[in-house]
């Protein structure tokens, strides 16, 4: 895998050029090295690999671009550490390699691209020259995959005793009277207003219509 | 695992590391070497050098003593031309020229080297000129004991990119020069140049081969070239006419004598007006009139890199900027000095 070939079209799924990219495919290439899968795309290659990524930065897609790991192939899994870091496993060997963006090679930028002036083009420019020992640590580490982890169909479904809402892939809690999905077990990311009983009749109201939403500050 | 014992229980045990005396002014070095049994009569004197607790040690099996330590960090940093002894002084080991020649430091390399936790490495300056069995760097790792992990990470670090150390052969020059200008040509002045160059030239181990004179005529200087070229010389030096006037052709001569890779412009001074070219593998440059003034210029800088096998071009000219500025010493210490050693 040529890095400036991959960086290129990650830029371009991403959206922009930047270090966290350089970052991401260059992570992406060692993991896959290191499980031993040179071309993890392809067709053959594909279904072995399993990828936790660590963040939601700029590197996350990089890795995910170069891997070919999707969310919905439950090939990605998003662990939401706030680490720059991606653990690579390799579903067929069950060996599995932790690669962690190290903090001292963003120290380090400036002396190995000591004539590119501007913070993000240094550590860019320079993300590309250092070696692997500088820009990442590595730790061989053992996944403990559950079947319900894993892609392909849906392993087991549950319904929510409080709600009826079904829950798939096991990731219902144990309530006292049985199966809770995650709002009921008080897990939520929201806080819900109300019901739209019908979301075509619904009115689509501009920021203004909004009083809650309209005052100083808000917009 | 380290313990400490208080120095009184020490009797019967060996020492886990060498014990420092520092008599200001007098001498620095061991009292108690590491491995030295405690006998009764050592208490005393360990005490007077301030020493009320010892170090034990019990390495766990992942762990590495600095010794050992050093050793494994010495291997990873020595490139060509080093040679270190494994005899660790106070943890540290020292890191010899093995050959004379031009040192050769990494100091990307070294500067993530010593962003590892508890190793260090100290070099002399990058492209200094050593002698066989100069000291041009030292390690040790920091901790009596430490993982043996974090070091063999540290020694990866090192090796990343080839060695961080090496002593680089710098090759006896066959020089030619070619002395540019009317007024030399003509005999309105004599040429002081070619007694500079020789002597850089032999003092690097080489010889000046070849000196042609010729007019401000760009025809002229590439026909010398070529002459040069053919009467063997691996090393064309051209001076004269390296400057901005309107006579100052050479450049236009050495383009026209097939010279490619053309760099004209260093950040030094003295020696904003060099130029660095190469025909075929044969390096050309052009060295201003400021080497005929200055002891020491850009080309004190340059000749011995470029005989040592490096490639000088606009990046390398353009680091050169930092430190590039000579103080013009009343008395020059050269190169004692900070002249040339920023990049």
């Amino acid at each position: 895998m040529d890095l400036e070939t991959l960086l290129q079209s990650s830029a371009e799924a991403h959206g922009h050029l930047c270090p966290g990219q350089v970052i991401g495919v260059r992570m992406a290439i060692l993991g896959c090295r290191l499980i031993g899968l040179t071309d993890p795309t392809s067709r053959d290659q594909i279904k072995k690999l399993l990828v936790y990524v660590e963040m939601d930065r700029c590197a996350a897609d990089a890795v995910a671009h170069v891997t070919g790991v999707k969310l919905g192939r439950r090939s990605l899994k998003f662990m939401d550490f706030g680490i720059m870091a991606a653990t690579f496993v390799n579903l067929q060997t069950g060996r599995a390699f932790r690669v962690l963006s190290t903090e001292e090679a963003r120290e380090l930028a400036s002396v190995y691209a000591p004539e590119i002036p501007g913070k993000a083009p240094q550590q860019l420019k320079a993300y590309k020259r250092m070696p692997d020992p500088v820009l990442f640590r590595v730790e061989e580490v053992r996944v403990k995959l559950r079947d319900v982890d894993l892609p392909g169909p849906t392993r087991r479904k549950a319904a929510c005793v409080r709600c009826g809402q079904v829950v798939r892939d096991g990731r219902e809690e144990d309530g006292p009277d049985g199966p809770l999905c995650a709002h009921c077990a008080g897990r939520s990311y929201f806080q819900k207003i109300r019901d739209v009983p019908d979301p075509e009749a619904e009115p689509v109201r501009e920021i203004q219509d909004i009083p809650e939403l309209s005052g100083a500050g808000i917009r | 695992m380290i313990k400490v014992i208080p120095v009184e229980e020490a009797v019967g045990t060996q020492l886990a590391h060498d014990v420092t005396e520092i008599r200001p002014g007098e001498f620095k070095g061991p009292a108690f070497r590491k491995g030295h049994t405690v006998c009764g009569e050592d208490v005393c004197r360990l005490q007077k050098l301030g020493k009320n607790r010892l170090y034990v040690i019990e390495l766990e099996e992942d762990e590495i003593h600095e010794d050992e330590a050093a050793a494994l960090l010495a291997d990873a940093l020595a490139g060509r031309n080093i040679r270190w002894e494994n005899a660790p002084r106070e943890g540290k080991i020292n890191l010899l020229a093995a050959a004379d020649g031009l040192l050769r430091v990494r100091a990307d390399t070294l500067a993530a080297f010593n962003m590892m936790d508890e190793v260090m490495c100290a070099t002399l300056h990058n492209h200094t000129l050593v002698r066989e069995g100069d000291l041009v760097a030292a390690t040790r790792a920091i901790p009596l004991v430490m993982k043996r992990a974090a070091i063999e990470r540290a020694a990866a670090v090192a090796r990343s990119q080839g060695p961080v150390v090496e002593v680089l052969p710098v090759r006896s020059a066959r020089g030619g020069l070619v002395v540019t200008g009317n007024e030399v040509y003509h005999g309105l002045i004599q040429d002081r140049f070619a007694p500079v160059i020789r002597e850089k030239l032999e003092k690097l181990g080489g010889e000046l081969l070849s000196v042609e004179y010729v007019p401000d005529d760009a025809h002229r200087i590439a026909r010398a070239v070529e002459k040069t070229l053919e009467a063997g010389c691996d090393l064309v030096l051209l001076t004269g006419g390296m400057s901005v006037d309107p006579d100052d052709v050479t450049r236009e001569g050495i383009r026209a004598a097939g010279a490619v890779d053309l760099c004209y412009g260093s950040a030094v001074l003295p020696g904003a007006m060099f130029l660095v070219a190469r025909i075929k593998d044969v390096p050309v440059l052009g060295v201003p009139a400021c080497a005929l003034h200055h002891r020491v210029t850009v080309l004190d800088l340059v000749l011995p890199r470029i005989l040592a096998g490096e490639t000088v071009g606009r990046k390398e000219l353009a680091l050169l900027g930092h430190g590039g500025l000579c103080r013009d010493c009343a008395r020059c210490t050269y190169p004692h000095c900070p002249f040339g050693k920023g990049s």
